[in-house]
């Protein structure tokens, strides 16, 4: 059976990019989101396996729309996938309890392996 | 950005994310030319708001930038809103790019602003221009990354 994602992201592109990389794996697009404010809304409804987030967002960004639904739904895996992958950017999503960080653009050999990971 | 690297650094980062970055996400690849963009551009700009008090312009022809969006989107065409989406993506995940390395040689983070879109040529207040890599593509169209610092007192203007 598929793996539920969310993906989380105020770009299409990213949907487009995420959609031709996991197609033909046990992964699919549940819901996509394109703010952390409607992720935040909808989690509950959706009930992911696994959320992919943006960080570098309109409005709310990315940490801290993890970090509520992390404290709403302990239970959530959450996978940061960003251009900002380093630094306080990076220990930030740890310290919160993100699953995995991925840099953009990524392949796809890179995303399946941090979804298992973060899915384990 | 930062006085413990040299403009001659600085700029080999910017151009080698440039590349990589381009060929990657859209699928065309740039290389250095000294040839200005034509008179249908578009523009997209980024502040650094910590780290670094300086600002990215990517100043490119409407066609490059269309190509690039049709080839990522999979489309023949792609509407104004695609090319704007499109077109901040890509320069949020060059930027991306851009400050990793900038981290990686000083240890200082670097965060931004969401890019934002612009039709025709943007210039930012209150910076000016430090230098400019200019690019062409396979297609003969092209496009200019801006490094804007903010403007110097003896200007007249205020820093950013």
């Amino acid at each position: 059976m598929s793996k539920r994602i969310m993906v989380v992201d105020d770009s299409r592109l990213v949907r487009v990019q995420l959609e031709d990389v996991l197609a033909g794996t046990e992964y699919e697009i549940a819901a996509y989101c394109r703010s952390g404010e409607d992720a935040i809304a909808r989690y509950a409804e959706v009930q992911p396996d696994l959320v992919t987030m943006d960080i570098i967002m309109q409005g709310m960004d990315g940490l801290d729309a993890a970090e509520i639904i992390l404290k709403e739904h302990p239970e959530a895996r959450i996978v940061m996938i960003s251009s900002l992958a380093y630094g306080d950017t990076f220990e930030r999503a740890k310290a919160i309890g993100a699953k995995g960080f991925i840099d953009k653009p990524f392949h796809q050999e890179q995303l399946v392996k941090m979804f298992r990971e973060a899915l384990a | 950005m930062n006085s413990a690297m040299t403009q001659e650094e600085l700029e080999q980062i910017l151009d080698q994310a440039v590349q990589d970055v381009t060929e990657r996400t859209a699928g065309v690849r740039l290389h250095q030319e000294d040839m200005s963009p034509g008179e249908d551009l578009c523009t997209v700009h980024i502040t650094f708001d910590q780290g670094f008090h300086t600002s990215l312009t990517l100043c490119a022809d409407t066609s490059l930038l269309s190509r690039m969006a049709c080839n990522s989107f999979h489309e023949e065409t792609v509407s104004q809103e695609d090319l704007e989406e499109f077109s901040k993506e890509y320069f949020n995940v060059l930027c991306g790019r851009i400050a990793r390395a900038m981290f990686q040689a000083t240890q200082v983070p670097a965060h931004f602003n969401p890019p934002t879109f612009h039709s025709g040529r943007y210039e930012p207040e209150g910076q000016e221009i430090q230098f400019v890599l200019t690019y062409a593509s396979g297609q003969r169209d092209g496009a200019q990354l801006i490094h804007h610092v903010p403007c110097s007192p003896e200007n007249g203007a205020s820093e950013v």
